[in-house]
């Protein structure tokens, strides 16, 4: 299989590169980290929505949208992506889903191991470094290729991370910089300044090379060959227009930012005859976490909605409207045009 | 029918790629099967094609997201979108809740209905079929 080690690559380049590779049905595996820092939507996100699209602009960050799916992302040098094009029908593809990740992915667990960091395989698609994440990936399928694409992060600027995020308002802000800081690591935490300083994006994309050869055969290095670099530039005007960034694929209710496999931080919110209903909530391994409740209705006795919240801590979403119910007729809350099923209706799966 | 825990409706015609059509007259509608919506988990995202798009028989028309996959949709036969389920935009978990009723994705005029026979059709046939990709799908 090609191999193109590229090191650092104009941004809209390393996506372009393996979304041409893949519309040519030709096979390889790229390494490169972009020279200057990027955001990433995934494909059917609504960028206006997810991404502060006024701050990225004064601050010269552009904002790309890519054919693999997944949320906003933050990409930079700190970080080495790994990006596999294979065609459809490589025999080395297994059919399920699951199991593709679990193969894929174990080049790169050993990447981080060879490291020094103590990294498993999280089913479906996580690296976990005991509780945290310590890298991304996702799959595409794209033209006639299938691509699996993700990263080894060296050193991550999470308060840059939550900075791009469209946000609510700027607690939920704080909240996704510390949830990040908590749920996701980097070389950097895991090993510590100076045994990491050893790890550079050059011997990091050695590794890949290494590892990734003993899944998919040896790797040839070659050169961006006129085909593909004509590919490359056949799509730029595409991937760079307004129009592709703006497209609005989905719409949704409320807000969700994903941080890791099974961790959400959730903004929903509920138009009630007495008011504007808001809830803030985590969803951990599918339970409510942290709920807090908040709108302009009025609410006897005045702490009476945040004990409401108190009692769906831990609750599935499922469960939400009988707790509220019982909770709401047990305690005597008044609170005037909210019903019981308003609040639940914020919970609903 | 059910086949190993998989429903599959045996009026139904199939896609090798799980997606079932369902023969209504003028029209066709399609959607993904029981087999395809579990393997996938939650989908979280359906492209809906403005209706009028034309499409060709095993080429992709849209694409369907569920959390940790991004795939393509080829159209099971050649013909016009005539509509799309609106439904899916707001919540594309009905595929996972009732694939072959409110989670219907797409209603096609056919060229003409000689495309039916290259799909997967009759309880022999789908079960020879989907017990295949089962044993194939359960390869690590």
């Amino acid at each position: 299989m090609d191999l193109y080690d590229l090191g650092r690559v104009p941004a809209l380049d390393s996506q372009l590169l393996y979304h041409a590779l893949a519309d040519l049905g030709r096979e390889g595996l790229f390494l490169l980290s972009p020279a200057t820092p990027y955001v990433c939507v995934g494909y059917h996100q609504d960028a206006a929505r997810e991404v502060d699209l006024a701050f990225c602009r004064e601050r010269g960050i552009p904002v790309y949208r890519r054919e693999v799916g997944g949320g906003a992302v933050y990409l930079d040098g700190g970080q080495v992506f790994f990006q596999l094009v294979l065609r459809r029908d490589d025999p080395r593809i297994p059919a399920s889903r699951d199991a593709f990740y679990r193969r894929f992915l174990e080049p790169v667990v050993r990447v981080y191991r060879r490291m020094g960091v103590a990294a498993e395989y999280k089913p479906v698609n996580d690296i976990v470094a005991g509780a945290r994440k310590v890298s991304g990936s996702g799959v595409g399928e794209i033209g006639e290729g299938l691509v699996f694409v993700g990263n080894v992060i060296l050193d991550f600027d999470y308060r840059t991370m939550a900075r791009v995020l469209n946000v609510p308002d700027e607690k939920f802000r704080d909240k996704v910089f510390k949830t990040l800081e908590e749920n996701l690591s980097t070389v950097g935490r895991e090993l510590g300044s100076e045994r990491a300083a050893a790890w550079t994006p050059e011997r990091v994309r050695g590794l890949l090379a290494e590892e990734f050869a003993r899944l998919v055969g040896p790797l040839v290095p070659r050169e961006v060959d006129p085909a593909l670099r004509a590919k490359v530039e056949a799509l730029r005007p595409v991937f760079a227009s307004e129009s592709w960034l703006l497209a609005r694929r989905g719409r949704g209710r409320g807000r969700e930012i994903r941080i890791r496999s099974g961790l959400h931080l959730l903004r929903r919110v509920h138009k009630a005859k007495g008011g504007l209903l808001r809830a803030d909530f985590a969803l951990l391994e599918g339970k409510l976490q942290e709920v807090s409740l908040s709108g302009d209705f009025f609410c006897y006795p005045p702490d009476g909605v945040e004990r409401l919240a108190e009692t769906l801590e831990g609750a599935l979403p499922a469960e939400a409207a009988s707790r509220i119910e019982d909770f709401l007729a047990r305690q005597g809350i008044e609170i005037p045009g909210v019903a019981a099923a308003d609040w639940a209706a914020l919970f609903t799966p | 029918m059910e086949i190993e825990g998989y429903l599959m409706p045996d009026e139904l015609y199939y896609e090798k790629d799980h997606y079932w059509v369902r023969d209504e007259g003028e029209f066709l509608v399609m959607g993904m099967d029981d087999f395809a919506q579990k393997l996938a988990g939650k989908i979280v995202f359906v492209q809906l094609p403005e209706p009028g798009k034309r499409l060709e028989a095993g080429k992709r028309f849209a694409k369907v997201e569920s959390g940790k996959w991004l795939g393509k949709i080829n159209a099971p036969v050649s013909g016009e979108l005539a509509a799309v389920n609106e439904e899916l935009e707001e919540n594309p978990g009905l595929v996972n809740e009732d694939c072959y009723g409110k989670g219907w994705m797409y209603r096609i005029r056919p060229d003409d209905k000689a495309g039916l026979a290259r799909l997967i059709h009759g309880p022999e046939a789908v079960r020879a079929w989907l017990t295949a990709d089962i044993a194939k799908f359960a390869k690590p």
